[in-house]
């Protein structure tokens, strides 16, 4: 009898079902595995494989409580530690595996549905420990981070023509993509599509018309592909970026909205659609996007304390335009701000911060009195502990002050910083957020640019572009009251084009709302906010009369 | 309140208990192999009660996902995700997932295929379709089995005939295997016919697209069903 090759091997089995992991560890014995070791959760499976190193994970896609198991496995990829190179077989009960497969960027050595017989178990592992032991060489390569080898072993392995042509294929495409030899991918991937429509080679393509600065072609691509197979969601990823650089955020957005509508367990996607809306000055939707983003962190790796944050911003903007619509939101964002320091550590400057987000939200829920004494504690650590203040917690103190109307100390601080950080331009550019006219050089210069595309749409009668222009720029810039009148004057615009479009009205006189609270009476611009008030004053009255 | 939100979509409650049903037939099933193995049968009557039991159970079990697989096709969830595959391995797989039906039956499955034949094909969807179709022939099969593929014409074709009584004339006739109703109206819906057809259907090629065949023409004298993919 010949040896027992797999004899060294060592399996590990997570499944929250007692007699699976009794099964499958039996099915494993009987398939030769020297060792089998098995776990009931996530958590241990994270500890077990801190510690050992296993040539294959079995592991079921929902345990229960914790972790699934596709994130165990973006936990496993993501930090490359002991287990980088194991074979991951991600077992469930779903029979539809795009469903699942979807939600992730990272994908299992293998897929098995229940129930697994010994059999197709066996079948499946020798299967791969075959592929692993010819493709180790490649493997090896690009684990030394020498593309250039690896790129050859894959030809090589390409041109002899055997069942791993596939995987070499796939494997290839992405190496010339990543050295940049853009000519070669497009061949390879022309060749293939020559044959037959494969939607990965499509993508390849896509990518590859991408880097090639030929955005246009890249879209077709991936039009084509998402009608094709609407579950692809890697080509909405590459289109939503495709349209992020070409300024269209609009674009953007709704690419990633339906991204999300399909798969919305992706927290990365999540956290640049609650970005993107954003940006959009579209708070609901970010509000959304970044409150989905925070619960799925709760068991991703990709989970950062910033976009829990970036919750409660969402929220506290949308109350100065909509109490209402804000109000569900509060309360949640209170929730989330409350358990930061449970989740991201009890540092002092966690803790500061969060303080102070809790005050602005307090405001935002009109429970001003409960601000102030949130700002006094988070004051009294920020006096003990001035080591730990960093800038972004100043500027977070400046906005919970001008929350509660106290502008004198928040002006005061502003002045030290600028004074402080002069001819810093870094830190001078994170300053910029509170106030009216940037003080950073590029700052500055992106303003300008704004102020000159968007009047150039306004006067070209191409108000709904200028109106994203604008728009685009607020989040960054909320205090300028120039780019804030200059949207309400091409909401104006658009408007009058079209008169049917009740949001236009009301975004015109949230805006104004807005700059309303923000304006000094000293302001340059005055005279002209009075006049675009008395002329929305109009605008109302006759929208009501024709109504 | 709307009323209509309170209202439950039935068929999406069936489709989530034959999830569960699936789940624990799945363990009746290893369980029940494993007792297969810890009390070998005795004699003939054994053997065959526990042929019975692992045929029905089986059978639940295909029927069961073919039923799942056929809520997600009306409902659109299912997408066919092409790739290139090995026809050797598929039907293998299917051939070792039902190792232990062919064995309490003593049937004996002689497969002929290429090992490096491919195809391009969802691997699921056609793992599916030829595990339904080997578990219904193995209850109408005496001793033989014969599970083929090649590359035709008209694209792959993977076959498997048998040597039982053939398919009744109704089905043969049957040129799609779409109009449920009437079928289920007789008693007889032929799910597994309609689900491999469906899935022919989504497989398709340029101008080619992927289909069925029922015929009593096979060399072991019985039925024989071929799936044809682009």
């Amino acid at each position: 009898m010949a040896e027992n090759p797999y004899a060294k091997l060592q399996a590990l089995i997570v499944d929250d079902f007692e007699s699976f992991r009794i099964t499958l560890s039996k099915m494993l014995q009987e398939f030769g595995i020297g060792t089998v070791d098995s776990v009931a959760s996530s958590n241990d499976a994270l500890r077990y494989c801190s510690s050992k190193v296993y040539d294959v994970i079995l592991c079921d896609q929902n345990l229960g409580k914790g972790k699934t198991g596709q994130q165990i496995l973006e936990v496993l990829r993501h930090k490359p530690t002991l287990n980088s190179d194991s074979l991951f077989v991600l077992v469930s009960a779903e029979s539809n595996k795009s469903i699942i497969m979807a939600a992730y960027d990272y994908e299992p050595d293998a897929y098995l549905t229940k129930p697994i017989t010994g059999q197709t178990l066996g079948q499946r592992l020798e299967r791969l420990f075959k592929q692993r032991m010819t493709l180790a060489p490649i493997y090896k390569a690009l684990k030394d981070k020498d593309v250039e080898s690896a790129i050859h072993l894959c030809e090589a392995e390409i041109a002899a023509g055997n069942r791993y042509t596939g995987s070499c294929q796939k494997m290839l495409g992405r190496m010339l993509l990543q050295v940049g030899d853009l000519e070669k991918a497009e061949a390879l991937y022309r060749n293939i599509l020559d044959v037959r429509q494969l939607d990965w080679a499509m993508l390849g393509m896509a990518q590859t018309k991408k880097m090639q600065g030929d955005a246009l072609s890249a879209q077709q691509w991936l039009e084509e592909i998402i009608q094709f197979n609407p579950l692809n969601l890697k080509a909405y990823d590459v289109l939503a970026s495709i349209m992020a650089e070409r300024g269209d955020y609009q674009g953007q957005q709704k690419v990633l909205q339906k991204a999300v509508d399909i798969s919305p367990l992706s927290i990365l996607r999540q956290q640049e659609l609650g970005n993107v809306s954003f940006k959009n000055n579209d708070l609901l939707g970010a509000a959304n996007a970044y409150r989905k983003a925070v619960k799925i962190g709760e068991n991703s790796c990709h989970d950062n304390i910033k976009f829990h944050e970036s919750f409660a911003h969402a929220g506290i903007q949308l109350a100065k335009l909509d109490k209402n619509l804000a109000a569900p939101i509060l309360r949640d964002a209170l929730k989330v701000i409350g358990e930061i320091p449970l989740r991201f550590g009890k540092t002092n400057s966690v803790k500061m911060n969060a303080l102070l987000l809790e005050s602005q939200l307090c405001v935002a829920s009109g429970e001003e009195r409960r601000a102030e004494e949130v700002l006094v504690s988070a004051q009294k650590i920020i006096d003990a502990d001035a080591s730990a203040v960093t800038l972004d917690t100043r500027i977070e103190l400046v906005r919970a002050l001008r929350e509660l109307g106290n502008k004198a100390e928040s002006d005061k601080i502003i002045a030290d910083l600028l004074s402080e950080y002069e001819g810093d331009e870094d830190q001078l550019q994170k300053l910029d957020c509170l106030l009216d006219e940037p003080c950073s050089a590029k700052n500055k210069a992106l303003v300008a640019q704004i102020n000159k595309d968007g009047i150039s749409f306004y006067e070209a009668k191409d108000f709904g572009r200028a109106v994203n222009c604008f728009t685009s720029a607020l989040q960054d810039f909320p205090q300028h009251i120039g780019l804030r009148l200059n949207l309400v004057q091409a909401l104006m615009g658009s408007f009058k084009q079209e008169p049917e479009k009740a949001p236009l009205l009301t975004a015109m006189q949230q805006t104004m709302d807005y700059i309303r609270k923000i304006i000094p009476d000293n302001h340059a611009q005055f005279k002209r906010f009075r006049q675009l008030e008395e002329l929305l004053r109009g605008i109302v009255a006759s929208a009501k009369t024709t109504n | 309140m709307n009323r209509d939100v309170q209202e439950v979509d039935f068929s999406f409650v069936l489709a989530s208990s034959v999830h569960d049903m699936k789940n624990s037939l799945g363990m009746l099933l290893n369980t029940l192999a494993e007792v297969m193995v810890q009390y070998p049968p005795q004699n003939n009557d054994h053997a065959k009660s526990y042929a019975v039991l692992e045929y029905e159970a089986a059978r639940i079990n295909s029927e069961l996902i073919q039923l799942l697989s056929l809520y997600r096709l009306d409902h659109d969830q299912v997408r066919a995700h092409i790739e290139e595959c090995m026809v050797i391995d598929v039907l293998s797989e299917q051939i070792a997932r039902n190792h232990g039906l062919l064995q309490t039956r003593q049937l004996e499955l002689v497969l002929q295929c290429d090992e490096s034949l491919t195809g391009y094909f969802d691997s699921d969807l056609v793992g599916g379709v030829i595990n339904n179709i080997l578990v219904n022939c193995a209850r109408y099969s005496k001793n033989k089995l014969f599970l083929s593929a090649q590359q035709t014409a008209e694209g792959l074709c993977i076959t498997l005939e048998d040597d039982g009584p053939g398919y009744p004339e109704d089905m043969l006739n049957a040129s799609t295997f779409a109009e449920t109703r009437a079928n289920f109206a007789s008693g007889r819906p032929h799910l597994g016919l309609m689900f491999a057809n469906k899935v022919a259907l989504m497989h398709r090629n340029k101008a080619q697209q992927g289909f069925i065949r029922l015929t009593n023409q096979s060399a072991l004298g019985g039925g024989c069903f071929s799936l044809y993919l682009p």
